[in-house]
């Protein structure tokens, strides 16, 4: 019985390129990953939004309603929902001017009890130090 | 940890680099990467080349850019891509793509 | 030997990012090595079958097929991606397999080493 770790860096702003959005539906996916892999083993990802990528984490994307596409918002409580972690860097919420209740920490009107965290870079180092494979997208 | 990255761009992922500690840290310059391995703008070499780490350039991606092993900063190391498998399974446990 | 499981969302003509990663692949497997390609996002252009191969642009088929057939390359698309740009399993270039995304966690999960290679 083993678990592998992922993290998912993600460093890119949404809706240009897919990077951020596949990169949360692939963590997203490890709900099911079990099917492939012997009895008690598992994938376990680690989500962490760094650098431009913070801003996928901004409440009241409206990608649904102009253009017909689910927002990065809602991948990000989806994520939450599954009880993910997900890691927004402190550094980078300051620096681009954020403030925490701008941006999706909890998915609670949808169920969720998991709550995003920002925090110093140091941590989401030692994240990336603590996971088996790194993704940054 | 060992940490194996991939630069794949000539102006962006500077400031991912700079935030980046590793045990040991490799740069790999693949793609328009490689010109950060070759240019001097303004007569000054890359300031990706002033981080502690030990650099490589894919001569595929050098060659196909028009350059050659003699415009390559002397820091780094030209390398193809059967080296860059080696360092992958034997120097570096972790790789990213920047 | 080892696996290297090589995750790639660049489309197929443009960022030659496709190209770097089936020369990577061969590079491995003449060393000896696996690898699982996974192919996503615009990646999964790289599964359709009937590329015409000309120079300006990227002409991967042929080179996957011979590697496809040397039995250490299994090449997989992201079958929502591929559906959603309207390639369907009939458009499926031969040996090349498709699934969801969980496949390339599973894939992960037994390499030994990871490239990620995001998108566009």
């Amino acid at each position: 019985m083993a678990t592998k770790k992922l993290g998912f860096v993600v460093r890119t702003l949404p809706y240009k390129i897919e990077g951020s959005r596949l990169a949360m539906t692939h963590a997203i996916s490890s709900q099911t990953v079990e099917i492939y892999l012997e009895d008690g083993d598992n994938v376990e990802p680690v989500v962490c939004f760094i650098g431009d990528g913070v801003l996928n984490c901004l409440k009241n994307q409206q990608a649904m309603k102009h253009y017909g596409l689910t927002s990065l918002e809602q991948h990000v409580k989806n994520s939450l929902l599954l009880d993910l972690n997900v890691l927004i860097c402190k550094e980078d919420v300051d620096r681009l001017g954020l403030k925490e209740d701008a941006l999706i920490m909890d998915a609670e009107d949808i169920g969720g009890e998991t709550k995003a965290r920002i925090v110093p870079y140091s941590e989401i180092q030692k994240a990336m130090e603590s996971v088996d494979h790194l993704l940054f997208c | 940890m060992k940490l194996g990255v991939f630069l794949s761009d000539y102006r962006s992922g500077a400031d991912v680099l700079d935030r980046l500690t590793a045990d040991k840290l490799g740069i790999i310059f693949v793609g328009n990467g490689v010109y950060c391995a070759t240019i001097k703008e303004n007569g000054k070499t890359s300031s990706v080349l002033e981080k502690k780490a030990a650099y490589y350039v894919l001569s595929e991606d050098l060659e196909s850019r028009g350059f050659s092993a003699a415009n390559v900063d002397g820091r780094v190391k030209v390398v193809t891509y059967g080296d860059v498998v080696d360092l992958i399974f034997n120097d570096y446990e972790k790789t990213i793509w920047i | 030997m080892g696996k290297l499981t090589i995750g790639t969302f660049s489309s197929l003509v443009g960022s030659v990012s496709l190209d770097f990663s089936i020369k990577l692949s061969e590079a491995a497997i003449q060393k000896g090595h696996k690898v699982d390609l996974w192919v996503s996002g615009n990646g999964t252009m790289l599964s359709k079958k009937g590329q015409k191969a000309f120079k300006d642009y990227s002409a991967l088929a042929k080179k996957v097929q011979e590697l496809i057939a040397t039995g250490n390359l299994q090449v997989t698309a992201c079958e929502a991606c591929a559906e959603a740009r309207g390639y369907h399993k009939e458009d499926t270039m031969e040996g090349v397999k498709r699934f969801s995304m969980d496949w390339y966690l599973a894939s992960t999960f037994t390499a030994d080493r990871v490239l990620h290679i995001g998108g566009d």
